[in-house]
């Protein structure tokens, strides 16, 4: 799976973050940064909940 | 016989109604079902309660405009920053200020809130009962902000009263001459007591808010005099009240419902998702205005260009077509895009503070009074625009009985 957050949607919420550590973080800004190229099978819910938790529709998934 | 609220012909909402603000969720479901577009009684301005219209409104800044000259009502002479100001220039502010209030810095907060909320706590936990607005949820953000400032403790009630001097002028109810004039006294005050911290820090800089932006730069050069006043106007107004409310509004609910409380006591984990499904459902900053500035279309109204309208965030947080079961307060929720910060550019700079205030406070409640209930007998009072609790009287059992 792959993540990936449009820089110009997110306005730095945080909920991917809070709720999916393992696949988000946070820059200076306390705005998105995905951690991963791409999201290892076990991580794919998480990376999921964060997608459905932005408020922005900053984030989405894809399958490679 | 008070009139009907909404009026059911016409939709027009009374945002001003006491009983609204106490339990507006099934105003918001019957707007919901008979008008996208409502309107405010009395004004007529227009009213957007559906969640992908306020979200809509408030991701595109150019259609609906923060900068409008109403809100100089709030006794500030110029406008707050960033608040109400507009992309490009609010982005500027934006990059210098939400490094301040990212998670990673208000977490750096969090023991000293810790300490706050346990030291009220303890003032009232021996005797069994409270009026929680005073005792707690207007204390704790007042002394959260006074730590986030670098300002002394001491200076809480001073704080306290410039705030309702602001919020609540002390004047007959309707006489707006009257409130204009004293909420212009007490920003005077305001104004003139940041000015002195400000000379306080260019002559002896400290680790702090204020200090900071003295030094900061922004596009190349620093911040005015006057801009920094801006910006600790708003933080002071928007700092203390929300989460005032949200507080109050919390424990309300959570009083009333004694199985929801038990969750929280049984299992502190879901603290985080619990908050955010609190935010949700209450929603206590309930709308927010924005003035339109190109004429644009929603279902079958059109606004046109210089039309004031208010966003019903707390509306947008109970439609079915965005949450399932919207109006089941589920702490396991699983999608949870509430707007009770807003959405778009001007998202709550300190969202991340009050969810940790939030939960810091929520944790060492239901830590230490786990079990509360109102007071047999007596109503909770809520106040209209933002939904503080103003009246909460609640009893527990003392310790030892």
């Amino acid at each position: 799976m792959k993540v990936r957050v449009d820089p110009e949607k997110c306005v730095g919420h945080g909920r991917c973050y809070e709720l999916a550590p393992e696949v988000f973080g946070e820059d200076e800004r306390g705005h998105c940064r995905v951690l991963w190229e791409i999201v290892p099978p076990q991580l794919e819910e998480k990376a999921r909940l964060g997608e459905a938790n932005c408020p922005e529709d900053a984030i989405s998934t894809s399958e490679v | 016989m008070p009139r009907p609220n909404p009026d059911p012909n016409t939709g027009a909402l009374n945002v001003q109604d006491p009983a609204f603000a106490a339990r507006p969720q099934p105003i918001y479901a019957w707007l919901h079902e008979h008008f996208r577009v409502a309107t405010t009684l009395g004004l007529g301005a227009p009213i957007l309660s559906r969640y992908e219209d306020v979200v809509f409104a408030l991701r595109h800044p150019k259609i609906f405009s923060s900068e409008m000259e109403v809100h100089m009502a709030l006794g500030n002479e110029r406008p707050m920053i960033p608040q109400q100001i507009d992309p490009p220039a609010q982005t500027s502010y934006r990059k210098i200020l939400d490094s301040q209030f990212s998670r990673q810095r208000v977490l750096a907060l969090e023991p000293a809130i810790r300490r706050h909320a346990n030291e009220l706590i303890d003032a009232v936990i021996d005797r069994g009962e409270c009026e929680f607005d005073r005792a707690f949820a207007i204390p704790l953000p007042g002394r959260a902000f006074l730590s986030l400032m670098g300002l002394p403790q001491e200076h809480l009630e001073l704080f306290l009263e410039l705030k309702n001097g602001i919020i609540r002028p002390p004047v007959p109810p309707g006489d707006l001459a009257a409130a204009y004039e004293f909420r212009a006294k007490t920003s005077k005050r305001i104004y003139a007591y940041f000015e002195q911290v400000i000379d306080d820090r260019l002559a002896s800089p400290r680790e702090d808010l204020v200090t900071y932006f003295t030094r900061v730069e922004m596009d190349g050069r620093k911040l005015s005099r006057e801009e920094i006043l801006d910006i600790c106007y708003v933080f002071f107004l928007g700092g203390l009240d929300t989460v005032t409310a949200t507080l109050g509004c919390s424990i309300a609910y959570l009083a009333a419902n004694p199985a929801q409380r038990q969750r929280l006591v049984e299992d502190p984990a879901i603290m985080p998702l619990a908050v955010e499904e609190l935010l949700r459902w209450e929603t206590p900053v309930m709308l927010v205005p924005r003035l339109v500035r190109e004429d644009v279309t929603i279902g079958d109204v059109t606004l046109k260009a210089g039309t004031l309208v208010n966003l019903l965030l707390g509306a947008a947080d109970v439609d079915e077509r965005e949450f399932p079961e919207a109006h089941r307060v589920d702490f396991n929720r699983q999608r949870n895009r509430h707007l009770a910060f807003g959405a778009g550019p001007h998202r709550c700079l300190g969202s991340h503070l009050a969810r940790m205030e939030l939960r810091v406070a929520l944790e060492e409640w239901h830590r230490r009074i786990p079990d509360y209930a109102i007071k047999p007998g007596e109503t909770p009072r809520v106040s209209p625009g933002i939904r503080e609790v103003t009246y909460l009287p609640l009893v527990w059992p003392k310790r030892g009985s």
